[in-house]
């Protein structure tokens, strides 16, 4: 038998109510959250500003798109194209005049009507000369627009532009009141089914249910919060300890079977607009020499590099997501074949291989793959050494200056070929062939007679090996096996909560 | 002593006027700019330009310089180019995570470590203190964002007696913010006390070779009075000294340890900040962190003097 003394008994009992205490706290947090209809949702990346015209993070459009700001159109979660604060739209039959019609009755959070002079306004704050819209280059097409009446837009754009639905669908043009679009950044103010609440800069943005949506009834949701947590073990940890329902967009494929072993949670594995290319500065020796790209892309094996994201990517051959009714499988455009690829590197000049620089930004998957890569080239003699970036130091360096051999990258826009037709762009690409076909895709408003365009601009840009062609980065969705609703797919950062419910 | 505290507060604001033109020298070769991480791969070269002359980045540096620190003076810090709200805010909300942490931290590190390593002194060679000096040498080695990770499985993910991260926020859940901290603190503290218990001990291990001890002995003065009142006193000197120096060490362990338990304190801001290039909230920071470790040790060295009077004749 042990002896007890008092002094250890007291301790044991001491610290057994502690223990009691504390653990009362603990558990059965979702539920509780279920009944009151609210839901914490995990991101990893923090939204700097709330307002998209001021600052390109994708996780500003997460948060606001579809929830507290709506576009003329909308997206879907399948990519499509719908109406959104527009009830209907008639395009000239020369594709360079748009004309809305806007719901009846649309309101504000702060209570502003919501009509056409807000359209306007909007439309010209993205394309005005001296905008700093992000993504004002979209909007560039925009020649003038005009409110006629309250309900009615009508947009003349300088040439046609078969994207032009899209752009206006995108988060980046959520319609912005007159009045409260200057202090939006801070509080942001829009139409959508959820208001702004409140934000803790560096912890979490809540929104709370707007009662004078016009589709009020349909929200199930009351209270949203995003919760920014970086670090992809504390992102498991969160989601297991209780505090977080759901990370949309999860992005360690490493620890997700820990969180599938749980029991709990439901791994949804969609698709992104992500293609992640190896690119390539074309307009640096000897990565101009056709033969260098092609034995390059001939030495990588995406099967490997597939396998080191878990299996959550799909090979891709050109710059193209696979979901997309345009796309052509290119992959086998130049298979793996280390014989060949050391061929023509020595038919260029190159038997004995070279040296190069591999400059990677801070992204899990470019980490991934980044040594991957050095090791398939490595077969073919070509010595990569890998240089670690911060963003804002991968954007001076490799995006702005061009200072660079290889970078891994994963380029999310969608639509985004026209990239490839730019001038000066980061690749150094420069092929008339390819701007002649663009221009007729643009200038293509038939969905169907574009899909032939779209196909041949694949085929140019497989066959030039502008980029090592890798994977369309998975998108990994991981929520609470009661938590109905969220969008399987990425086609557009969105987290759309006005059809997200617990079962 | 005055004379002595007054010497070591003039050259306290020397080294911080030194530090703020080191940093933002430092800032202004740092490459990627906030302008440039805001509008991301889109940005448009006239776009580009006319936010940099919003942000009042086209200006000439020395004007910047004596712009920031005539702010400085008056606590008036800008707005954050990332967020857009003002600096001094966001650096006093953070601090009332952090500064709690650090406490905490720093009070279970004194707690714990200085009974441990005159434990240690009192038993040396003896099996007690080689499990006192293990247990520094692993408290040392493990990092403490990995021992924060253990503690967050062990305790939150599987016995779920605390959260695994957050801070629900003072005002919000008083209790909770306290349960909240007690995870970090403790991940926090695990190398102070490794370091704090090493230096009690070799500080009392000299003290307890001295005269007076011998003499305290000599006279029959019990063991633990002459342990505690004899040669702790005078073991304090270097401990305060390595303890205040721990303080600058806190700061930089809060960096990780906020990230892994995912709090919103300065450490956390200090690396987002960077992610964002939020170079107005970085000089900021670390001109009042600069700050705070220059008056911990100018508290340390006014501790010193209290605790030993002879300095200050020779000071």
């Amino acid at each position: 038998m042990t002896i007890v003394t008092r002094r250890r008994f007291a301790g044991l009992m001491g610290g057994a109510s502690a223990a009691a205490m504390l653990a009362g706290k603990a558990g059965a947090q979702a539920s509780a959250r279920a009944k009151e209809g609210a839901v914490v949702i995990g991101m990893s990346l923090e939204p700097p500003v709330l307002d998209p015209n001021l600052n390109a993070a994708a996780a500003i459009r997460s948060v606001t798109y579809l929830n507290i700001y709506e576009s003329l159109m909308r997206i879907d979660d399948k990519g499509g194209v719908g109406p959104g604060l527009a009830s209907s739209h008639t395009v000239s039959s020369d594709g360079t005049e748009y004309v809305f019609k806007l719901r009846p009755g649309l309101k504000y959070h702060d209570g502003e009507p919501c009509d056409s002079a807000d359209v306007k306004f909007t439309l010209e704050r993205l394309s005005a000369k001296d905008a700093t819209a992000p993504a004002k280059s979209l909007y560039q097409v925009i020649a003038a627009v005009e409110a006629p009446d309250a309900t009615t837009v009508r947009v003349k754009l300088k040439n046609p532009d078969a994207f032009f639905l899209y752009s206006v669908a995108l988060g980046d043009a959520g319609i912005m009141g007159r009045k409260s679009a200057a202090t939006n950044g801070t509080k942001p103010v829009g139409t959508g089914p959820f208001m702004f609440k409140e934000r803790k800069e560096g912890d979490s943005i809540t929104l709370a249910k707007w009662p004078g949506y016009r589709d009020a009834a349909s929200i199930r949701l009351n209270t949203v919060v995003f919760k920014t947590i970086k670090d992809p073990a504390a992102q498991v940890n969160a989601l297991l300890a209780g505090d977080v329902d759901t990370f949309p967009g999860f992005q360690a494929p490493e620890l997700v079977n820990r969180v599938r072993a749980d029991g709990r949670f439901a791994v949804v594995i969609g698709s992104t607009e992500g293609e992640t290319i190896l690119a390539t500065n074309n307009a640096r020796k000897p990565m101009s020499d056709l033969k260098v790209r092609q034995a390059i892309a001939h030495a990588i094996d995406r099967a490997e590099l597939v396998a080191g994201e878990n299996g959550f990517a799909t090979p891709i051959g050109s710059h193209f997501p696979p979901y997309n009714p345009a796309y052509v499988d290119l992959t086998k455009t130049y298979p793996l074949d280390l014989d060949k690829a050391k061929k023509l590197l020595a038919e260029a000049g190159h038997a004995g291989g070279f040296s190069a620089s591999l400059k990677l930004p801070p992204v899990g998957y470019a980490q991934r793959s980044g040594e991957i890569i050095v090791a398939q080239l490595a077969k073919i003699g070509i010595k990569l050494s890998i240089t670690q970036l911060q963003w804002p130091q991968w954007l001076a360096e490799v995006f702005r200056e061009k200072n660079y051999d290889f970078t891994i990258v994963a380029h999310t826009e969608a639509n985004d070929l026209d990239r490839y037709a730019r001038e000066g762009y980061y690749w150094g690409y420069n092929s008339q062939p390819f701007r002649d076909n663009w221009k007729a895709v643009v200038r293509e408003a038939d969905p169907a007679k574009r899909v032939p365009l779209l196909q041949k601009a694949q085929k140019i840009l497989a066959d030039d090996a502008v980029n090592g062609f890798l994977y369309q980065l998975g998108k990994i969705g991981v929520w609470h096996k009661n938590l109905v609703g969220l969008w399987e797919n990425a086609p557009t950062p969105a987290t759309d909560l006005s059809v997200v419910y617990w079962k | 002593m005055f004379d002595f505290l007054a010497r070591r507060a003039a050259a306290a604001a020397i080294t911080l006027a030194l530090a703020s033109i080191v940093i933002f020298v430092v800032l202004e070769i740092l490459p990627g700019d906030p302008a440039e991480v805001m509008l991301g791969t889109e940005v448009r070269p006239d776009t580009l330009a006319a936010l940099r002359a919003k942000f009042g980045f086209d200006r000439p540096p020395l004007e910047r310089y004596l712009t920031w620190i005539a702010g400085l003076a008056v606590f008036e810090l800008g707005n954050s180019h990332a967020y857009g709200t003002p600096v001094a805010k966001l650096i006093t909300d953070r601090l009332v995570v952090t500064l709690p942490l650090g406490l905490m931290a720093l009070t279970w590190a004194s707690l714990v470590a200085i009974p441990l390593g005159v434990f240690a002194a009192s038993r040396r060679g003896r099996p007690a203190d080689w499990m006192v000096m293990g247990f520094g040498q692993l408290g040392i080695s493990i990092p403490n964002f990995w021992f924060g990770i253990l503690l967050a499985l062990l305790f939150a993910v599987t016995l779920r007696w605390f959260p695994a991260g957050g801070f629900p926020g003072w005002r919000a859940d008083p209790l909770g913010s306290l349960h909240a901290l007690v995870l970090p603190a403790l991940a926090l503290s695990l190398g102070e006390i490794a370091i704090l218990s090493r230096i009690t001990r070799s500080s009392m291990l000299d003290t307890l070779r001295e005269d007076y001890v011998r003499t305290a002995r000599a006279k029959g003065v019990p063991e633990r009075l002459v342990l505690l009142r004899h040669a702790l006193r005078n073991a304090l000197i270097p401990i305060v000294t390595v303890g205040g120096l721990l303080a600058g060490f806190l700061i930089a362990g809060a960096i990780i340890v906020e990230s892994v338990f995912y709090l919103p304190g300065i450490g956390k801001l200090v690396l987002d900040s960077i992610d964002n290039r939020d170079l107005i909230v970085i000089k900021n920071i670390v001109i009042l962190l600069t700050g705070c470790v220059l008056l911990v040790n100018l508290a340390v060295d006014a501790l010193y003097a209290v605790l030993d009077p002879r300095p200050k004749v020779n000071a």
